[in-house]
């Protein structure tokens, strides 16, 4: 039933970082939650069905477990039954059993007289299988729908802001990841990955993460904000997959291990400062009832430890020097630089790409946290509630805490990190590649990359602390006086929004945007410039969800009502249908039997057209 | 030798602030106005560190430590930068994502800095600079990686000896590509002319001016210490990366030669001031999305036709 491989216990020590410090959190956010016991209930199934889906080694006990997890999850943002909550959780509902289907199909076609086969055989049958691109677009479908990989990536900014903030720190930053887990577990299994394969996995990345970056710029709501971040780290860990999976199949197995080592590394690191982040979020959540961005302001007066552990997330999401999220980054930079010395032309011109989008991913998620971040908690505070906001409870930021420890930890012990995922994922072992010794990290392309994380650290500290201590030494006077700002009033309505910083960047990407805008202003006494109160709002709903989803919705809609034409009339019209029907048979037999001449086509077209209009549907009213 | 190294760093910091000087007085001499001294900026660095400090009441401690954190990264790239005399030590283990992070990281923290006094317009130069930023990063990532395919090494000073010594005269083509390409980052990256006015207070048209708006004394002086330190960077990276001669000669000669490297660097950034007019700031993605065409030519060149 269950199986205690390297790989599984991998991403089991990866669940154990995401929970433990999510407990401490948990249990001091629990008096905020009314219905404690059907929320702890859900919380711990939640927790013991992701270690069941890492740990098992059966077709049965996976799909329980899977299934178990996405209830539980789902029941879990149904912790506060809102109308928009409950609107979430049906998506999220959807969605999930959505990809389960293809999971489901995956597991029929490659274990069709056994579900309780061992993984270990199972492998076997994959192997085996006649088409095994049909077995991959399942699995894709099915474990990145989880994963939140474009374009089924539309339920995460819905499903997290409605659960519990814990709850979204473990979503987004665990269960994410056991999607993860499943699609390279069963990536794993084939024995052969053709090239396309490899592509579709780096396209479908490189898209996330600009759409997922992309659309948290614009969020206001701050869960929703982190959620689309999500989208963007899942796709920098599919663009790792993907290199990982084009150098395998161009028999470049180092490189292949180390983008896969890249991949493993950031879902690590995305774990730890998701988690972070959507802690902090809920703090300031749980403190000023508010979920909105521009309500905040000054948070970093009232709640310092909160905002420090939120600084410390947004510096090593946003993959700035030396924190974690940048190593990782910089090795799937490096592993697609080793493009260098790949043959095929295309491919070589593929990648830069790729790399561009990955660069514009980290330029656009720099501009997101500082407006986060500095929106959030700097400047002054923007309503009575971020005013009377106070520190949260000691439980919760021993979580904080404790979830910033296991970020530096990250970032310090990078080398037995490596160490640990390389021995333990089943690509080839590469570490005394990457680290020659402790201190400096190798990339393992022909070009010569390297980085040394630690003197990087370490360097920071001793020059701020040298320029620190000379500052010192100056004695300089100090005053405290309020902020010029040209001499114009400074107030906590008139300091920059968010709306606004997102500004410049909404405006470049209006195309993808199309933002609906409000405006409200009351004039005074017919001036033009001057008026009493003016409100001004933004809002953009997804591309993807506009056309893909309400799209497909629109076009079943306008199916069913033909259907629901065609079964609801007079006899009459059944006579015009099967005479439609016997002219298709007709015309179809002929077309079998190659008897056909253009104008028998052109007249009988003509006839049906005449009967599907006049008898089929009739006149519209 | 060692000596050399960091003979290097500490010249490079001296006169960090002379060349911004320089290029402000070559242009007023240009403009047929009486020149300023290019020594101004640190008479003037020399005065701010004299005054006191005034912290608004509205800021955080982000305002206290933001200065140290803006110019403690770019202090740490002038220890990567690559060499300036070919024989000279160099860090050999740190690549140009490194440094270009580590610019991020100082940006990060002076975005912050613009939001924290609770002004507007320490909004807007924040929001200004995360714009402009943000679309800077992926073209010099392209360019840097271009370059470093034609020195057949990332890390950026082994990259820049391996072009003084040997240069890919068969690259040449995608080399001036790249070489155009990095200039339009300089002038971008350092708010000079057509994307940033550095010498305004006019709300139009000011990125860095607004951020730094409610910063005051040592504090202020530590800001423009690290803007002017960023443009050195950028100009010894220039010079080292896209004028890669000279560097084998003897010690002394070298350092002339890099020297008169800079001043030219200085020269045309002034002339190219000059030249342009400041552009509206939706009008700066086109300027960069030039410049991101060209690292991409440099690289398609260089796979298609080797040139």
């Amino acid at each position: 039933m269950f199986d205690f491989n390297p790989f599984s216990m991998l991403f089991g020590f990866l669940i154990l970082l995401g929970v433990i410090p999510n407990l401490f959190y948990m249990a001091g956010y629990l008096n905020h939650i009314e219905r404690k016991f059907h929320f702890l209930l859900h919380y711990f199934t939640f927790i013991i069905s992701m270690f069941g889906v890492v740990l098992s080694n059966n077709i049965l006990v996976f799909l329980f477990f899977w299934e178990l997890m996405s209830l539980s999850s789902w029941q879990l943002i149904l912790t506060e039954p809102t109308p928009k909550n409950l609107k979430a959780a049906r998506f999220y509902f959807f969605m999930t059993h959505f990809g389960f289907v293809f999971i489901l199909f995956f597991f029929l076609l490659v274990s069709p007289d056994n579900l309780t086969m061992s993984f270990d055989y199972l492998k076997l049958n994959i192997q085996n299988f006649k088409y095994p691109t049909l077995l991959f677009l399942l699995m894709s479908l099915g474990f990145l729908s989880k994963a939140g990989a474009v374009p089924l990536h539309v339920w995460l900014p819905y499903a997290h802001p409605a659960a519990p903030s814990p709850v979204s720190a473990l979503m987004s930053g665990v269960m994410l990841k056991v999607a993860i887990f499943a699609f390279l577990k069963f990536l794993f299994m084939f024995n052969y990955w053709p090239i396309e394969w490899g592509i579709i996995i780096l396209i479908i990345g490189a898209l996330s993460a600009l759409i997922g970056v992309l659309y948290a710029l614009s969020e206001h709501d701050i869960k929703a904000l982190l959620a689309n971040h999500s989208v963007e780290n899942i796709g920098i860990i599919l663009i790792g997959i993907g290199v990982g999976m084009i150098f395998n199949t161009l028999n470049l197995p180092i490189i292949s291990a180390f983008a896969f080592i890249a991949a493993i590394y950031h879902t690590f690191n995305h774990m730890s400062f998701k988690s972070l982040l959507f802690m902090s979020a809920g703090s300031v959540l749980y403190e000023t009832h508010t979920k909105n961005i521009e309500k905040y302001g000054g948070l970093i007066k009232n709640m310092p430890i909160t905002a420090f552990s939120f600084l410390i997330a947004a510096i090593s999401i946003s993959a700035l020097p030396p924190t974690n999220g940048f190593l990782s980054e910089w090795m799937i930079f490096q592993s697609m630089l080793s493009s260098g010395g790949i043959n095929n032309i295309a491919l070589k011109l593929a990648f830069p790409f790729s790399i561009f989008a990955l660069a514009l991913t980290g330029g656009l998620a720099i501009a997101c946290f500082v407006k986060a971040f500095g929106i959030s908690f700097l400047g002054l505070h923007r309503s009575e509630n971020a005013k009377h906001a106070k520190e949260v409870n000691t439980l919760m930021q021993i979580g904080q805490i404790l979830m910033a420890v296991v970020i530096i930890s990250l970032m310090l012990f990078v080398p037995f990190i490596i160490k640990f995922i390389n021995l333990s994922t089943p690509i080839l072992n590469i570490y005394d590649k990457i680290f020659p010794n402790i201190w400096i990290m190798k990339s393992v392309n022909g070009n010569g990359g390297s980085i040394s994380p630690l003197i990087l650290v370490i360097a920071l500290i001793v020059v701020t602390s040298v320029i620190y201590f000379i500052y010192k030494s100056l004695n300089i006077k100090e005053r405290v006086y309020h902020t010029w700002a040209c001499g114009y009033e400074v107030g906590a309505t008139n300091q920059y929004s968010a709306t606004g910083f997102a500004g410049p960047i909404r405006k470049f990407f209006t195309w993808l945007y199309r933002p609906k805008e409000h405006k409200i202003t009351e004039t005074l006494s017919g001036h033009k410039t001057k008026f009493s109160y003016s409100f001004y709002e933004v809002h953009v709903k997804p591309l993807f969800e506009e056309s893909l989803y309400s799209g497909t919705v629109k076009l079943a809609n306008i199916i069913s009502y033909y259907v629901y034409k065609i079964s609801h009339f007079e006899k009459t019209k059944y006579v015009a249908l099967i005479f439609n029907l016997i002219i298709l048979v007709l015309f179809s037999y002929r077309v079998f039997y190659h008897e056909i001449s253009w104008g028998n086509i052109v007249l009988e077209i003509t006839i049906i057209a005449i009967f599907t209009k006049i008898l089929l549907l009739g006149d519209k009213k | 030798m060692i000596i050399n190294y960091f003979l290097t760093i500490i010249f490079i910091a001296l006169i960090s602030p002379f060349l911004t000087g320089l290029i402000k007085s070559i242009k007023m001499y240009l403009l047929f106005k009486k020149p300023l001294s290019p020594f101004q900026p640190y008479i003037d660095i020399a005065k701010l560190f004299k005054k006191e400090v005034i912290y608004s009441k509205e800021t955080s401690i982000i305002s206290r430590i933001s200065p140290f954190l803006v110019i403690s990264p770019l202090v740490i790239v002038l220890f990567l930068l690559p060499p300036i005399y070919s024989k000279s030590f160099y860090v050999s283990f740190m690549d140009a994502f490194t440094i270009t992070g580590l610019m991020s990281l100082s940006t990060f923290f002076l975005m912050l800095l613009g939001l924290d006094s609770a002004s507007s317009f320490g909004g807007i130069g924040s929001s200004r600079e995360a714009f402009i930023s943000a679309l800077v990063e992926p073209a010099m990532v392209l360019t840097i990686f271009a370059i470093s395919l034609m020195a057949g090494n990332i890390s950026i000073s082994k990259a820049a000896v391996s072009l003084s010594t040997h240069f890919p005269v068969i690259y040449s083509a995608s080399f001036i590509l790249a070489a155009i390409s990095f200039f339009i980052l300089l002038i971008a990256e350092n708010g000079r002319i057509p994307v940033d006015n550095p010498e305004t207070h006019l709300e139009l048209t000011m990125v860095h001016e607004a951020m730094v708006l409610d910063v005051s004394g040592a504090n202020l002086a530590l800001i423009e210490l690290a803007s002017s330190l960023k443009f050195a960077i950028f100009a010894t990276l220039f010079a080292t990366l896209f004028l890669p001669f000279g560097e084998n000669l003897c010690w002394c000669l070298a350092f002339i030669v890099f020297i008169i490297k800079l001043l030219f660097i200085c020269l045309a950034v002034a002339l190219v001031e000059l030249n342009t007019a400041k552009l509206r700031l939706f009008k700066v993605p086109n300027l960069l999305a030039v410049s991101f065409v060209f690292g991409f030519l440099s690289l398609t060149t260089y796979y298609i036709l080797g040139a």
